[in-house]
Parts: structure tokens; sequence; C-alpha cells
């Protein structure tokens, strides 16, 4: 698990252009959105585009992702338990 | 009433001068617009999610400001932007299409697509600035001083208007062209605003 944590921050700083942030420097249990990472909802939409790419995960509603976004892992947790790829 | 040039910043793959002042910037990156961000040491995370076109604006507005007596956190009514280029958004429409190219990698990526109209630069401004007055992107083929003074001057025919950021903002092909002055109604004679002083700071 810790593998896939650090392999999704160094994947989020690339997607969201955090080009001021090391994957030291994000919290892997800290809220992604509004505190924490302070992402907003174009983020949003590119961590759904993200999580099709890389692990061949379809959300199919957007709302889904309020709950699997919430820190980057639970987004680990969700991605080894549904990816395909 | 005079209409004042009160800035210019002048910013090119090889230029970057603002009020006669040449600024030296060592590049260190593929990008020299993330160099010029770093050297003005803003904390301005959003700098990075922006495509080029927006990048090259924004920083060519934060230092067409840096000298100049303003407020960001104050809404600014009697403040306008009027932007021109010739290639609009293209350089970033090309990349989103890099997203939409193959059927078998077809990932359409928002953050890209929301900057594929060349206007989101006056956003980008706007907002880092609270500019409230009019916002207008034109298109022209080629840089037109004439243009751009046409189209300053008609947003001073709304007297709520005292203050106008204009200029030519152009990137395609990692080519910047940017020429951004800031226009004042002022009661002191300075630079006037005229044809000829468009085209002047732009050669």
């Amino acid at each position: 698990m810790e593998a896939l944590i650090l392999e999704l921050k160094k994947e989020i700083i690339e997607v969201l252009n955090l080009e001021e942030l090391t994957p030291e420097d994000i919290n892997e249990d800290a809220p992604l959105f509004v505190e924490g990472l302070g992402l907003d909802s174009i983020d949003a939409l590119e961590l759904i585009v993200l999580m099709e790419k890389n692990y061949g995960i379809k959300l199919n509603n957007a709302a889904e992702g309020r709950d699997i976004f919430k820190s980057v892992r639970i987004m680990a947790e969700y991605i080894a338990k549904n990816r395909t790829k | 009433m005079n209409i004042n040039i009160a800035s210019y910043c002048r910013l090119t793959n090889h230029k970057l001068e603002v009020n006669d002042i040449d600024i030296q910037i060592q590049k260190t990156e593929a990008s020299s617009l993330n160099d010029i961000y770093r050297h003005l040491n803003l904390s301005y995370p959003k700098f990075f999610k922006m495509d080029n076109l927006s990048k090259a604006g924004f920083l060519a507005s934060e230092l067409l400001l840096k000298n100049i007596i303003i407020d960001k956190e104050t809404p600014k009514k009697d403040m306008a932007i009027v932007l021109m280029n010739r290639s609009a958004s293209l350089d970033n429409d090309r990349t989103y299409q890099t997203t939409i190219q193959y059927e078998n990698n077809f990932f359409p990526s928002p953050s890209v697509f929301v900057y594929t109209l060349s206007n989101i630069v006056n956003g980008e401004i706007a907002i880092r600035n609270k500019i409230m007055g009019e916002s207008s992107f034109y298109i022209s083929e080629n840089f037109s001083p004439e243009k751009i003074y046409s189209a300053v001057m008609n947003t001073f025919s709304d007297p709520n208007i005292n203050q106008v950021i204009c200029g030519w903002v152009d990137y395609e092909f990692n080519e910047c062209d940017v020429l951004l002055l800031l226009i004042r109604k002022e009661n002191q004679e300075k630079i006037p605003f005229n044809v000829n002083n468009i085209y002047h700071l732009y050669t």
C-alpha cells in the first residue's frame, strides 16, 4: 500500500501541475479538497481521468469521487480494490 | 484629462523589459516563463496550472503592476482589460488535441480544456487583481497598434473606466510575444497613449 501511495502522490503532482510540491509534502491522510492540497472542481475531474487512464477504473458518477478523493490513502485503497490495470 | 501610458512590459523569448529597464533572468528550465515566475518570488500556485498564453499574460501583468500603487485585494470597477493576439489559444488547443487524438488513448484533459479559449488570460489577470471592469479579447492577423488604440479608446467611452490593461499577448510554437500597457486617465501629461507610442514600445 505504501508503494501505491507514493506512486499516486507522484501522479497527482504531475497531472495537477503541483510543481512546487514533492511527494513528501503531501500528507496521505489529509483532505485533498478545500483544506490540505486545496484542490478545486477541475482537479477533481482530472483525478477521475487519472483513475481511468492509469488504473482502468471508470467512475460513472462524479459524486462517487467525493468519497474516493477524501485523501490519498483512501484513493489508494479504492484503487487497490478496483484496479483493472 | 490626459490618457497616459502609466507602465509597460515587453516580454518575448529574448527580452524582458519593464518601463525602460531590462531584466535579466537566468534560464534554468525548459520554460523560461517558469523561470520568470520564480525570479519574481511569486506565491501563486495556480500559475503552474495555466497554459502558456495565460502564463505569459499573467507574468507580464505582474511586472506591469509591480511598481504601481495598486491594492490587489480591492475590487476595481474602474479598470478594464483589452487584449489582442494572432494565434488565439491554438498553442493550448494543440495540447488538448493530443489528449483526444487516438481512440485507444482517448482521455480528454479537463484542466487543459479549460484553457482552450484565448480570453481566459483576461480572467487570470482579472482574478489576480480583482479587476471588475469590461474585459475583451480580439484576434488580429498581425500586431496592430491602431486596433489596440481603437479598442482601448472605445473602452474609455464608458465614463466609469479610468484605467485599462491592454496590449498584445501571443504564444505559439514556444514563441512568446507580449506587450502589456497600463493606460490611465490622469491630470498630468506623461507618455501619451497613441498609436506611435504603442508601436515604439513593441519594436
